[in-house]
């Protein structure tokens, strides 16, 4: 038996809006210690994993650890009948296949029950390590979706390099190029609006834009975006959804091209 | 070129070891390795497998400007100290990893990581899943080692695969499918085996070789995992599903495109700059080089993953369907390795093009069953039984063309019950049998010599199958098996009424015609062409049609085809009541007079029919489904004045025209299809029969099709050198005078001559068949045998001449 009612129904609804485009079906996995998703999307670049604690949620009821294979586009279309203010309940029969959303109005008047089918999925689950990057940065959700966008109306790959000076977002494509530095700033009225930029080493990354975009799905869960830089490892970028988990982005970079690259 | 991607290998590491880097990144190209010996030397003395991986990285990426090599950068996998190529999960360097990981399961939940909160012990039923997906996820309590031995098997596997797989070239007698196979019985086909079977039919062009290597591929995976048998069989005839299912892939070259460019992270203008300089996007997949690297590699691809996936992408439909088509694609690609992605991209597109025919494949799939046989040995009469097992198939699938049916039947009963074990059924279409084209009545005459015969009208209209099932329900299925009952919905009410009330079921092989019933007149072929292709509401239709039946081919729940003609005739007319205007017998004579013949070809052809169909009454009057057998004969009203039936033939390429055809294409290259090897053959230049109009829009429609070179499937003399290349889209009907050998066309070469080809004289353009794909155009075989009867015929003339 699973019973997990979130009061701030529209937080789930914002968690499949930023994953649903990279994933098309994944498994949800519930324990007793909380609700989570891990995801890779079809080329294998880019790999989603979210977390949401049992803390967080009103009521939080796993008999035994259940993995619910969903698709997600198909979810999203279920949750989008939700209100904003609607508390939502997810709820499955242990073996059954089917999952229930059930969306309660704010004044308790109006209950409506939506129930999916599950699917068998067969998902590739990677442990993924804490690591110690080489740098981390930390800055507003909206700035950095801002800069991605703007980015791809230039070019498809993004190079992000962090020095000392701060953190560089350059691309070039057929029409130009374009370089966004972005400095430690840490002297604001709101801490969410400060730009920290902590650095063991210099690094310089690129990759796919699309797929940064894609991630930036995600900025309505958090005021501020972690980015976190090895030059040996998969980018972080993640949202951390306040009291509850995270929803965190890794991107295996782009291998530098050589100019004649088409030519075989 | 190989294809290359690296990718990074998230592993199960829990606890922190400040030896073990946490991420390990991992590739696989082993071809590469002899390139890179100096870096693997230098670097391996480095403290961690990673840290060489990417400094070795960032010291080629340095060198760019001083090394050449395009390929230096994809080379860091090869960097892997303990050189272990072709390796899709990064195990060199984490077996103590995986130690920790085993021994830590119990302390994983604190760290919040997703895939660490579901360690617990498996208690019922919903969990053992679970477990079984941690087993493969994070490498549970078996998974490391399991994984580990199956890894180590995985590249093994390629090896022994790759060294062992010219084996198939032997004998079938001398093979061993069970040593050959690298596979566990039971376990999923690996999709490389099928790749690299093309590749050698590719490189073969003797039939009897390419036999024994699909005879011997067939026989491994009976041997082995028989329940891949069907998915191999349809990946080898490059279908996805029966005919008359109209399952289609439907994915475009854009698509495609679209897929590589993501797939391995380049931009859609390096695809497409490179599928020119290729022409083949088969070919660029192989050559391309991947510059983004990956989260993990994925499970090597098996055939089944293969097949299912093409169902998959062809039942994909309405919005973004293109969208998840191309998903689909995705996934396929960055799992593909070595020639994989070649063969992968042709199958996607239908274009195999490696000389493989059906008839082959089902001759291979005869004999197949003959050396797995378990259930029944051969009778005793039977002189040489795999000759009689490759008949029995193709004779089989003539009648039920459906993979999913006679395999499992192949399989389960053997091929010597297969005959009574898989029958005709009404719903599943037959191909027609089709009429050899004669040049006159006396023609007719020599050739059923002493055989009772009938003649019938010849009506221009769309040939149909019309199947009515025991539940009542009504198809249609046009000449290619597709099902065109959406697209006469009158028809459907029209038999459904005419039919005798003790019928309850049939197979009718009839003529659809467009009719006037006012005037009670035929019209022409190119009126009913105008009818609207599908969902076609009764109401709306402004094209009435008379159905012309002329053969009955199953009634209730008996297959008729094996009876004679004059006995299938009886049944049909006993079992329909005519209507005129909906529902017509084509009208027949039984005679063997020749002016009587000639008099019912002038009748017929005032009627606004094409012509006489001629078919033997009582001797060898079977139906013959798919064949175009000497049982039947056609007998045109344009025939008689020039060489007998027209050819549909395939524009390959054209001139510039020039003085008043300046602007448009002055002449265009013809060619036939060759089934046997699967390329186009040029049979002659053509020029007349168009007018300017025509001209202009065929100009027009295949300016799109230009290819820079012609394909290799294209046989042409190199003396003819055309201004532009097409590729194979349009089917044109074309008239000429007479059949000459040539020693600049190609069409037929080998079989009237060694090595001149078949030619037309003074073609003209008739009209444009849009009913017809390339590969369904005129065969070689066909022009072969229009020159041997012209030949004949000649000869006939001038014995006759000479009695005179």
């Amino acid at each position: 038996m699973l019973e997990l009612r979130l009061v701030q129904g529209s937080l789930l609804k914002k968690v499949l809006e930023s994953i649903k485009d990279l994933v098309n079906d994944a498994n949800f996995d519930c324990s007793a210690t909380g609700f989570s998703l891990q995801a890779m999307d079809s080329s294998h670049v880019a790999l989603v994993a979210l977390l949401l604690r049992a803390e967080g949620f009103e009521h939080y009821r796993c008999d035994r650890n259940m993995s619910m294979g969903m698709n997600l586009n198909n979810m999203s279309k279920m949750l989008k009948c939700a209100g904003n203010d609607d508390i939502i309940t997810i709820k499955a029969d242990d073996g059954s296949d089917t999952v229930t959303f059930m969306f309660e109005s704010p004044t308790q008047d109006k209950i409506s029950d939506f129930e999916m089918k599950l699917m068998d999925i067969d998902s590739e689950h990677l442990g993924i390590p804490d690591a110690e990057y080489h740098a981390i940065v930390r800055m507003p959700s909206a700035e950095f979706a801002r800069i991605c966008k703007d980015l791809s109306s230039i070019g498809d790959t993004v190079v992000i390099s962090v020095t000392k000076e701060g953190v560089k977002f350059s691309t070039r494509g057929d029409i130009g190029s374009a370089n966004v530095v972005c400095r430690q700033n840490t002297t604001v009225d709101k801490p969410e609006e400060a730009t920290v930029i902590e650095m063991n080493e210099p690094v310089s990354l690129t990759f796919a834009l699309r797929y940064m975009n894609s991630f930036t799905k995600a900025t309505p869960l958090s005021n501020t975006v972690t980015i976190s830089l090895s030059s040996d490892l998969p980018v972080v970028v993640e949202y951390k959804i306040a009291e509850m988990g995270y929803v965190r982005f890794y991107l295996a970079p782009k291998i530098e091209e050589d100019e004649d690259e088409t030519k075989p | 070129m190989l294809s290359l991607r690296s990718c990074y290998c998230l592993r199960p590491i829990t606890l922190a070891h400040p030896q073990f880097k946490k991420l390990i990144f991992s590739n696989k190209p082993p071809s590469f390795k002899p390139i890179f010996q100096n870096f693997v030397s230098a670097m391996s003395s480095r403290p961690s497998a990673f840290d060489a991986l990417m400094s070795g990285a960032r010291a080629a990426a340095k060198k760019k400007p001083v090394n050449s090599s395009p390929k230096k950068r994809k080379a860091l996998d090869s960097l892997d100290p303990p050189p272990k190529p072709n390796s899709s999960l990064a195990l060199d360097s984490t077996p103590p990893v995986e130690s920790q990981c085993v021994s830590s399961t119990s302390t994983l939940d604190n760290h919040g990581d997703p895939n660490l909160v579901k360690s617990e012990e498996a208690v019922d039923l919903g969990e053992t899943k679970l477990r079984q997906d941690d087993g493969g996820k994070f490498g549970g309590k078996i998974g490391p080692v399991a994984n580990k031995k199956c890894a180590s098997s995985v590249q093994e596997r390629t090896a022994k695969l790759k060294s062992s797989i010219p084996e198939l070239k032997k004998k079938a007698k001398d093979f061993n499918s069970k040593q050959f196979a690298c596979w566990n019985e039971g376990e999923r086909v690996p999709f490389l085996f099928l790749c690299l079977g093309f590749d050698m039919i590719s490189e073969e062009s003797s039939r009897i070789t390419i036999t024994d290597i699909v005879c011997n591929m067939l026989r491994t995976v009976m041997d082995t995992t028989p329940d891949d048998l069907v998915a191999t069989v349809y990946l080898l005839a490059n279908k996805i599903a029966p005919a008359h299912e109209g399952l289609e892939l439907g994915i475009g070259d854009a698509s495609i495109i679209k897929a590589l460019s993501e797939a391995f992270g380049r931009t859609e203008a390096q695809v497409k700059k490179q599928y020119k300089e290729l022409g083949d996007l088969g070919l660029v997949a192989k050559a391309s080089r991947s510059s983004q690297s990956m989260m993990r590699k994925p499970d090597a691809l098996t055939i089944t993953k293969v097949f299912d996936s093409f169902r998959l992408i062809a039942k994909e439909s309405g919005k973004d369907s293109q969208e998840k088509k191309k998903n689909h694609i995705k996934s396929l690609l960055v799992a593909a390795t070595d020639c994989e992605p070649l063969y992968l991209i042709r199958l996607l597109q239908t274009k195999l093009r490696i000389g493989l025919a059906e008839q082959t494949l089902l001759a291979a799939l005869g004999q197949a069953a003959v050396y797995a046989e378990k259930h029944s040995t051969p009778p005793a009469n039977v002189q040489s039984p795999l000759e009689e097992g490759a008949k029995i198939v193709k004779q089989v699938y003539s009648v039920l063309p459906v993979y999913d049916k006679l395999v499992p039947a192949l399989l389960n009963g053997g091929v010597w019950n297969l005959s009574k074990t898989c029958n005709f059924t009404p719903g599943i279409p037959i191909g027609p049998m089709l009429a050899k084209p004669t040049k006159g009545v006396s023609e007719i005459l020599n050739k059923f010599q002493g055989l009772e015969f009938t003649c019938e009208y010849k009506y221009d209209g769309e040939r149909a199958q019309i199947h009515y099932m025991e539940d009542g329900s009504v198809e249609i299925y046009s000449r290619n098996a597709e099902r065109n009952t959406g697209k006469f919905p009158d028809v459907v009410l029209t038999v459904s009424r005419i039919k005798k009330p003790s019928v309850r079921s049939f197979i009718l092989d009839c003529e659809l015609v467009a009719y006037d019933r006012g005037k009670q007149k035929i019209l022409p072929f190119q009126i009913l062409s105008t009818r609207a292709r599908k969902n076609v509401a009764v109401s709306d239709i402004k094209v009435e049609v008379c159905v012309f039946a002329f053969d009955l081919l199953y009634l209730d729940g008996q297959p008729l085809i094996q009876k004679e003609l004059s006995v299938r005739r009886e049944h049909l007319y006993d079992s329909f009541i005519e209507e005129a205007g909906y529902f017509q017998f084509a009208t027949a004579i039984t005679t063997s007079d020749l002016e009587e013949i000639q008099k019912f070809l002038d009748a017929s052809v005032d009627q606004s029919c094409e012509g006489l169909i001629i078919k033997t009454l009582n001797r060898d009057a079977t139906y013959e489904p798919s064949k175009r057998s000497l049982n039947w004969l056609k007998l045109k009203k344009d025939y008689i004045d020039n060489i007998g039936d027209s050819l549909d033939l395939v524009p390959i390429a054209a001139f510039h025209g020039r003085g008043k055809r300046t602007g448009v294409y002055g002449a265009f290259l013809l060619a036939c299809y060759d089934n046997d090897n699967e390329e186009f053959q040029s049979i002659c230049k053509i020029g007349t029969g168009f007018s300017e109009a025509m001209l202009e829009e065929r100009s027009a429609s295949l300016r799109s099709k230009v290819i820079p070179e012609p394909k290799s499937y294209y046989r042409y003399g190199d003396t003819i050198n055309p201004d532009v290349w097409f590729e194979p889209t349009e089917v044109w009907e074309v008239k000429a005078a007479d059949l000459t050998i040539s020693p600049v066309h190609r069409a037929g070469v080998g079989i009237v001559d060694s090595n001149k080809g078949i030619s037309l004289r003074f073609p003209r353009l008739v009209r444009v068949r849009k009913d017809k794909t390339p590969e369904e155009a005129t065969l070689s075989e066909q022009v072969a045998d229009m020159y041997n009867a012209q030949k004949l015929n000649h000869q006939n003339n001038q014995d006759d001449n000479d009695e005179d």
